[in-house]
C-alpha cells in the first residue's frame, strides 16, 4: 500500500493515484529490472549463434500490455476494501485509479516508445535488423520516424487494457465468483481492435481477435477512434461498479 | 469534534432476507457503547451501515449530523474495525499500518508505539500472523487511527486475555485522552461492561434494547429458595429462566423486584441475586423469546 | 474488584463514603479526579462522574470549578446518620432473620457482641 505524505482531504485522491503508480514500481522492481535486461541482453546473447532479424523490444512492449490489464485488475480488487476500510470514498478511489491509469499508462508508454528508439539505435550499432512478425513474414519497421509511428500508440493501449482489467477487476471484487466472467465481452472486442492496428502477427491467443475481421480493412483513424470509444465505456463501467459497491462480509 | 450517530428508519436486505429492519437508532458523541447480539443478529452489518461500508436498503443514515455516505470528510474520521481487519495479506505490517495516513486524524507516532508495545512484527507480512497478532494488529490501526468515531467488531477475537486487558486499557487511555465516540461489539460482555456507557442489544435485525449501563446491571434479579414460596413471590414478574434442584428453585426475573417484593422474599427465606449483564444478555436474546 | 448486582458508580460513592468515614479522606481534603478513578479502576469515565455527581447532591462533596473535588466539611456528619441507619439495615435485620433460622437466642447474640466488645477495649 502507498506510502502517503499527504492526507490532506481534497488533494489525497491525487496522491493517492500517484502513489499507487509509484507502489507498482516498487512491488515490480525486480520483475521490470529483469524484463529490461533481458530485451537489451538477449538478443545480444543469442547474436553469437544467429542472425538478430526481430525487435525484442516489440515482445517486450506486447508484454507490457497484458500486465496492465493484470496491475488494474490486480490493484482494483485488493484496493477496494482496504482503501475504502481506510475511510476512502469511491468517489475518491475512482480518481485516484483514474490518476493511477493515466500516469501509468503514460510512464511505460513513454518506457515503450523510448525502448523502441534505443532499440533502434542499439540494433544499427550492432548492424542488426529491427523488424517485426507481420502475418504472412516478418517486415522491418522502417525509417526513424515510421519506429516512432509504430510506437506512438503505445500508451493508448496500455490505458485500454489496464482499463479492461480495472473493469475486470472491480466486477470480480463486487461479484464474487461470476464478476470475472466480464472478460468474455471485454477482451475480443479489445484484443482484435489491437490486431487491427498493425498487420503484425497477433501477441496472444490468437483467436481471441476473431472480431477482427470485421475491422480489419477500416483505416488507422477509425480503429484508433473504436479503441478510445471502448476506453469510455470500460472507464464508466468500472465507475459504475465501483461507485455503490458494498465490502464483503469479512465472514459467513 | 467526536460525532454523533442518527439511524432513520433503516432497513438492509441481503436478496430477500432482511439482515436489519426498521432500525432507529441514536448514538450520543462522545460516549463508550457495548453493542450486544448474537451471530448474525445484525451487529456487523449495523456498524458496516454507518461506517458506510455499505448502503442501506432504505432509510437515512447520519454521522456527525450528516448523510455519511460518501461523505470523505466524514468517513475519513470514522474508523470501523472488523474482526482481522480489511487488509490486503500480501502487505507488510509496516505498510498496512502506514495505509492509515490516507485518514485524516493517523497518528504514525502512536501506531508504532502501540506496535511496539504489542510486540507486532514490523517486517512479516499480514498473512503470515497468527490470529491473535492479526486482530492486534487490526486493533492498533483502529487507536492510531485516531476518529472521531471508532467502531471495533469483535476485534478480541484470537487475543488471549492479557492483550485483551492491555487493548481494553489502551482503549480507555485514548478516550480519556481524546474524548470520541466508540463503539465495541463484543462476546465477551462482562469483560468490557465498566468501560461502557450504554448498551445496544441486537436481535434477529432489531434494536431489542438500548439503556444505560447501569440499567442493565440493575435489571434483573436470580430468585432462589423454597419452590412453592419462589413461585409465590415470582407471579406477577416477568419470568427469564427457571431452575429445579430437589425442593428448591431458581428463578432469573427481567426486572429486580420492589421493596415490598424483596420483603416478601425475604421473609420467605428466599435469597435474591444479582443477573450479570452476561447473563441477562443470553436470556433476553434467548430464541424463541420476543415473537420470533 | 466490583460485585454484580449494584450499579458501579454506586460502588464508587460507597467507597469514598467509606474513606471519609475511616478518616482516608480528610475533610476540606481534595478528591482524585474523575480520569484518575476512571484509569485506577478501569471504568468508564462517565461512571465516575456520576458517582461524584451522587455524592455532591448529597452534599459530601463540593466542585471547586477549574480546581477539582473536596470533601465538604460536615461530610462525616452527614454520613453518620446515614451509616447508622444502614448498619441496622443491612447488617442487623439479615443477622437476626439468619438467628432465627439457626434457632439461636437473641440473648446468646447479645451476651457474644458485649464480649467482643469487652475484647476491643
Amino acid at each position: 500500500m502507498p506510502a502517503l505524505a499527504s492526507s490532506q482531504l481534497p488533494r489525497r485522491r491525487y496522491s493517492l493515484g500517484l502513489g499507487l503508480s509509484w507502489e507498482v514500481l516498487r512491488y515490480f522492481k525486480y520483475w521490470i529490472i529483469a524484463v529490461l535486461i533481458l530485451s537489451f541482453l538477449g538478443p545480444l546473447a543469442l547474436s553469437r549463434y544467429t542472425d538478430i532479424d526481430l525487435s525484442a523490444w516489440f515482445y517486450t512492449a506486447n508484454v507490457a500490455k497484458w500486465f496492465s490489464a493484470f496491475v488494474g485488475g490486480g490493484f482494483v480488487y485488493v484496493l477496494v476494501p482496504s482503501l475504502i476500510a481506510a475511510g476512502v470514498t469511491r468517489r475518491e478511489l475512482a480518481v485516484s485509479l483514474g490518476v493511477f491509469g493515466t500516469v501509468w499508462s503514460a510512464g511505460i508508454g513513454a518506457a515503450a516508445i523510448g525502448g523502441l528508439l534505443t532499440e533502434r539505435f542499439y540494433y544499427g550499432a550492432m548492424g542488426w535488423t529491427q523488424a517485426v512478425e507481420l502475418n504472412e513474414a516478418t517486415a522491418p519497421i522502417g525509417t526513424w520516424g515510421e519506429t516512432l509511428g509504430f510506437a506512438a500508440v503505445y500508451p493508448l493501449l496500455y490505458l485500454a487494457y489496464f482499463t479492461a482489467g480495472t473493469v475486470i477487476g472491480v466486477a470480480s471484487y463486487r461479484w464474487d465468483g461470476t464478476g470475472w466472467l466480464l472478460v468474455v465481452p471485454i477482451l475480443p472486442v479489445l484484443f482484435s481492435l489491437d490486431n487491427a492496428l498493425y498487420n503484425t502477427k497477433p501477441f496472444g491467443p490468437g483467436w481471441l481477435g476473431f472480431l477482427g475481421r470485421f475491422v480489419d480493412e477500416a483505416g488507422r483513424g477509425l480503429v484508433l477512434a473504436a479503441i478510445v470509444l471502448v476506453i469510455a465505456a470500460l472507464a464508466a463501467s468500472a465507475y459504475r461498479i465501483l461507485i455503490d459497491i458494498p465490502l464483503r462480509s469479512k465472514k459467513a | 469534534m467526536s460525532f454523533s450517530v442518527n439511524l432513520r428508519d433503516v432497513t438492509l436486505k441481503y436478496g430477500k432476507e432482511d439482515a436489519l429492519a426498521d432500525v432507529d437508532l441514536t448514538l450520543e458523541a462522545g460516549k463508550i457503547y457495548g453493542l450486544l447480539g448474537r451471530n448474525g443478529a445484525g451487529k456487523t452489518s449495523l456498524l458496516s451501515l454507518i461506517a458506510a461500508f455499505r448502503k442501506p436498503t432504505t432509510g437515512q443514515i447520519l454521522v456527525g449530523g450528516e448523510p455519511v455516505w460518501e461523505n470523505a470528510p466524514i468517513v475519513s474520521r470514522v474508523a470501523l474495525i472488523r474482526e482481522g481487519g480489511d487488509f490486503d495479506d500480501s502487505d507488510t505490517v509496516k505498510a498496512t499500518i502506514e495505509t492509515g495516513h490516507v485518514r485524516l486524524g493517523f497518528d504514525a507516532d502512536y501506531a508504532y508505539k502501540l506496535a511496539d508495545k504489542f510486540e507486532l512484527p514490523l517486517t512479516k507480512r499480514v498473512r503470515e500472523l497468527s490470529r491473535g497478532k492479526r486482530s492486534v494488529l487490526a486493533a492498533v490501526t483502529g487507536l492510531a487511527a485516531r476518529a472521531e468515531l471508532t467502531m471495533f467488531d469483535e476485534v478480541h477475537l484470537g487475543m488471549d486475555a492479557p492483550t485483551r486487558d492491555a487493548f481494553y486499557k489502551e482503549l480507555l487511555a485514548e478516550y480519556m485522552d481524546r474524548p470520541h465516540t466508540v463503539v465495541l461489539s463484543t462476546h465477551l460482555i462482562d469483560e468490557v461492561a465498566n468501560y461502557l456507557e450504554e448498551v445496544i442489544i441486537v436481535d434477529r435485525g432489531r434494536i431489542l434494547r438500548h439503556e444505560e449501563v447501569e440499567a442493565f446491571q440493575g435489571m434483573g434479579a436470580t430468585l432462589t429458595g423454597p419452590a412453592e414460596s419462589v413461585d409465590a413471590v415470582a407471579s406477577g414478574l416477568e419470568v427469564l429462566a427457571e431452575q429445579r434442584l430437589g425442593a428448591t428453585k431458581s428463578i432469573t426475573v427481567a426486572a429486580a423486584p420492589d421493596a415490598p417484593t424483596r420483603e416478601r422474599a425475604a421473609a420467605a427465606g428466599i435469597e435474591i441475586g444479582p443477573v450479570g449483564l452476561q447473563d441477562l444478555f443470553i436470556h433476553l436474546t434467548e430464541p424463541g423469546k420476543n415473537g420470533a | 474488584m466490583f460485585d454484580d448486582g449494584t450499579p458501579i458508580y454506586r460502588q464508587i460513592a460507597d467507597q469514598i463514603k467509606a474513606e471519609i468515614m475511616n478518616g482516608s479522606l480528610e475533610p476540606g481534603g481534595k478528591v482524585m479526579s474523575t480520569n484518575q478513578y476512571a484509569a485506577f479502576y478501569q471504568i468508564n469515565p462517565a461512571t465516575a462522574q456520576k458517582a461524584f455527581r451522587e455524592l455532591v447532591d448529597e452534599g459530601i462533596l463540593y466542585k471547586q470549578r477549574g480546581v477539582g473535588m473536596y470533601v465538604a466539611d460536615d461530610a462525616r456528619d452527614k454520613l453518620a446518620a446515614d451509616f447508622r441507619e444502614r448498619f441496622f439495615e443491612r447488617v442487623l435485620a439479615p443477622l437476626v432473620r439468619e438467628a432465627r433460622q439457626a434457632g439461636i437466642p437473641l440473648t446468646d447474640i447479645i451476651d457474644y457482641l458485649r464480649a467482643q466488645e469487652g475484647a476491643l477495649k
